[in-house]
């Protein structure tokens, strides 16, 4: 093995990758992709502000309009006199969004009310509509009942939850949400970079069959020499990319809070007193949750490694024993079928990332690479499985070479047929 | 001492046997021709010779030392499925090949700078491979092979799909290493080239080197048994002849190779009768010939040799 011609091949396939254009374009384009999904949720929250939707209430009851108004004055307004047809074409002529006919029904027999609107834009409008009546109902109803004051200040009353995450650290803001989340978008990009740098690796492996210049190759370097330069290559590829990734998204996370408490205050500063106020309930600092624990990062760069050098093996040996991209397809459910199936199980990890299924599958040393790194990110995965996934993948890596080397070996000199799997085999089985 | 010594070498893919059991010598400064049909063995000969494949069995050595990557290095070689990396720049591409069979970054940009120069080339540096006409490419071809200064240089094939000039930019720059003191093996199914060119010559068929040795005691140890004829006429009269095999044959010339002590003066008396006789010569057989006086008409694989 000279490690010399490894470097060579190494640099070669590093140097053609990184200086093209698509590898720019990718590398740049995505951190302005990032960049404009934190403010799509900046916003997002900022909007929120939007003017409130109006619903009439034609109220038989006399009562329940009133304590409507009470709950939010800028949505419900009496129309006791109005007829209905007219509140019908007030909708159409989108003079109000909604109206509601209430009888005395309602609360004497619990009957449902209906809500006639001219479309409310989401399902928030509508629950939150039929929690106002939910409140005024009751509360109209326990007067009547003639309850008294103190048991319908503990009907009033409503508890919240405070979620607070203890760790070795001590306790801190609980964001299991988005710690799950992140696991899930750490395994997708794991997914994700395993199957665009694999296929990438497996590509410039056809590449040089089709070019027929590998036999030129053959007679300089070892058929393995070849392979562990290129998969490297590859890799070297990979790192950088995800390298420039992670370090802008470390500076983009830290400056966030900051810069989107600058945006606030001063879109506060522009707006009436009533917009302002709801836009206060937005709190920039929660954006701090945004900053990731460098360990994860840590964990994120070495489950790839272990997955990329696992898969691309599978992926070079590909390459090697087809002439044509179009020929690889037969080949290709060696390697998607574990990939997505860890991919689909990703969201059941992180739904449940202590499930007897997600310790198995962050074990499985095809999975794991997408897996585990899911777990790692949302919750406290032991020591002794981390030890054991790495383990595991380390040993695959060394197996699965192994067979790729082989048909790596014999399939770079193998041109004008299509292999079946029997041929492969019969490579591996060659001396 | 010799530069090349194949012994006793064998290799087997499956069942079928590539190589049975070859040897040959090839000494300094000469030029060595693998000759025989497509099939025959002379690719994956030429393959463990390089060290891309290792034999079952025997032995390869260069220089004295039996092959390995050291070995490789004091080889150009060209192989029939050749190619460049179509999106490297040629500098970039040459640098790349060149240093990978040992050399360093300085000498290989001068020796890169030095070729380019000699195929008027250089204003290619900085294109890449799929900008160029395949004739250009070619000749970068060449360049890839010969950049890094080796002793031996190894042809498959050279010249099956080189447009004529660069077929003769070829045959330029084998004269002209050989004139070094470089040692060149070529192989071909083209008996003509090797006529041409070869000092020294090894038959494959079927896996098997059937012939070996100098080209110009082959070509004598089978005397003058054929006829060079060129006439005017009517040619039907050649179908009338027995104990002979016309080699080559077109409407005014025949290579006739006279068998089982056929008479070379009723041949002659025939051909007057029916045609009137430009040039009547008893030469050498020619090197198809031998081919298949060698191995046995029934013995080649029709596709294979090309018997023009």
């Amino acid at each position: 093995m000279s490690f010399h011609k490894i470097w060579l091949v190494l640099k070669r396939e590093y140097l053609t990758r990184v200086k093209s254009k698509s590898f720019i374009l990718l590398t740049a384009l995505t951190p302005l992709a990032l960049v404009a999904f934190f403010g799509i949720i900046v916003y997002i929250n900022i909007s929120e502000t939007e003017v409130e939707k109006r619903i009439a209430i034609k109220d038989h009851t006399h009562v329940l309009a009133e304590r409507l108004a009470e709950i939010n004055p800028d949505r419900y307004f009496d129309v006791d006199n109005t007829p209905i047809d007219t509140l019908r074409s007030q909708i159409l002529d989108e003079e109000i969004d909604g109206f509601i006919v209430l009888n005395d029904s309602v609360i004497n027999q619990s009957k449902t009310p209906q809500l006639v609107h001219g479309g409310l834009g989401g399902i928030s409008v509508i629950s939150a509509v039929r929690s106002d009546l939910r409140d005024a109902i009751r509360e109209e109803r326990l007067v009547r009942e003639q309850v008294p004051d103190k048991v319908r200040e503990i009907f009033a009353s409503r508890t919240g939850l405070d979620a607070i995450k203890l760790t070795e650290e001590g306790e801190s803001e609980d964001n299991t949400i988005f710690a799950s989340i992140l696991g899930f978008a750490l395994g997708f990009m794991i997914f994700f970079g395993i199957l665009l740098y694999g296929s990438l690796l497996m590509r410039s492996v056809i590449e040089e069959k089709t070019n027929r210049v590998l036999e030129v190759i053959a007679s300089s370097v070892k058929p393995l020499e070849l392979m562990y330069g290129k998969l490297f290559g590859v890799l070297s590829i990979a790192l950088t990319q995800f390298g420039i990734w992670i370090l802008f998204y470390i500076g983009i996370s830290i400056a966030a809070a900051p810069i989107a408490t600058m945006i606030v205050e001063k879109q506060m500063s522009n707006m009436p007193q009533e917009a302002a106020q709801a836009a206060s309930s937005f709190d920039p600092s929660t954006l701090e949750n945004l900053v990731i624990d460098p360990s994860i990062f840590v964990f994120f760069i070495l489950f790839f490694f272990l997955g990329f050098m696992i898969y691309s093996a599978i992926f070079a040996a590909i390459g090697a024993a087809v002439e044509n991209e179009q020929d690889s397809q037969q080949f290709m459910p060696i390697v998607m079928i574990p990939i997505m199936g860890a991919y689909f199980l990703n969201t059941k990890v992180m739904q449940n990332p202590d499930s007897t299924l997600s310790t198995f599958v962050s074990l499985f040393p095809l999975s794991s690479p997408i897996n585990m790194i899911s777990r790692v990110a949302s919750s406290k995965v032991p020591a002794w499985e981390l030890i054991a996934s790495i383990l595991l993948m380390v040993l695959t890596f060394f197996g699965i070479m192994w067979l790729a080397a082989k048909i790596y070996r014999v399939g770079i000199l193998m041109y004008g047929k299509k292999p079946t799997f029997k041929e492969l085999a019969k490579w591996v089985r060659q001396d | 001492m010799s530069v090349i010594s194949v012994n006793n070498i064998n290799k087997a893919f499956g069942k079928t046997k590539a190589v049975n059991d070859v040897s040959f010598e090839i000494e300094k400064g000469r030029i060595f021709g693998l000759l025989g049909p497509n099939g025959a063995g002379k690719t994956t000969t030429i393959r463990m010779i390089n060290y891309i494949l290792t034999p079952d069995s025997g032995e390869v050595t260069i220089n004295g030392t039996i092959a390995s990557p050291e070995t490789q290095k004091m080889i150009g070689y060209m192989p029939e499925e050749r190619g460049l990396y179509k999106k490297m720049k040629v500098f970039e591409q040459l640098m790349y090949l060149t240093q990978l069979k040992g050399m360093k970054a300085s000498n290989a940009k001068q020796a890169i700078d030095y070729w380019l120069d000699r195929f008027e080339a250089s204003e290619w540096k900085k294109k890449e491979i799929n900008e160029l006409s395949k004739g250009m490419s070619q000749k970068i071809q060449f360049i890839a092979t010969i950049a890094h200064d080796p002793d031996i240089y190894i042809f498959d094939e050279p010249f099956s799909g080189l447009d004529p000039i660069n077929s003769e930019t070829l045959k330029e720059i084998i004269i002209e290493l050989k004139e070094k003191g470089k040692t060149i093996l070529f192989s071909t199914h083209r008996m003509e080239q090797v006529e041409q060119m070869c000092d020294d010559i090894c038959l494959f068929n079927q896996g098997e080197a059937v012939l070996t040795g100098k080209l110009r005691e082959i070509k004598s140890s089978f005397g003058e048994n054929t006829i060079n004829l060129e006439f005017e006429g009517d040619g039907s009269f050649l179908d009338m002849l027995r104990d002979v095999r016309i080699n080559n044959r077109s409407t005014n010339f025949a290579e006739i190779r006279v068998l089982n002590g056929q008479s070379m003066q009723d041949i002659l008396k025939l051909a007057m009768e029916h045609a009137e006789i430009h040039k009547f010569e008893r030469i050498q057989p020619s090197l198809t010939e031998i081919f298949i006086s060698t191995v046995g008409e029934d013995n080649i694989k029709k596709a294979g040799l090309d018997i023009s």
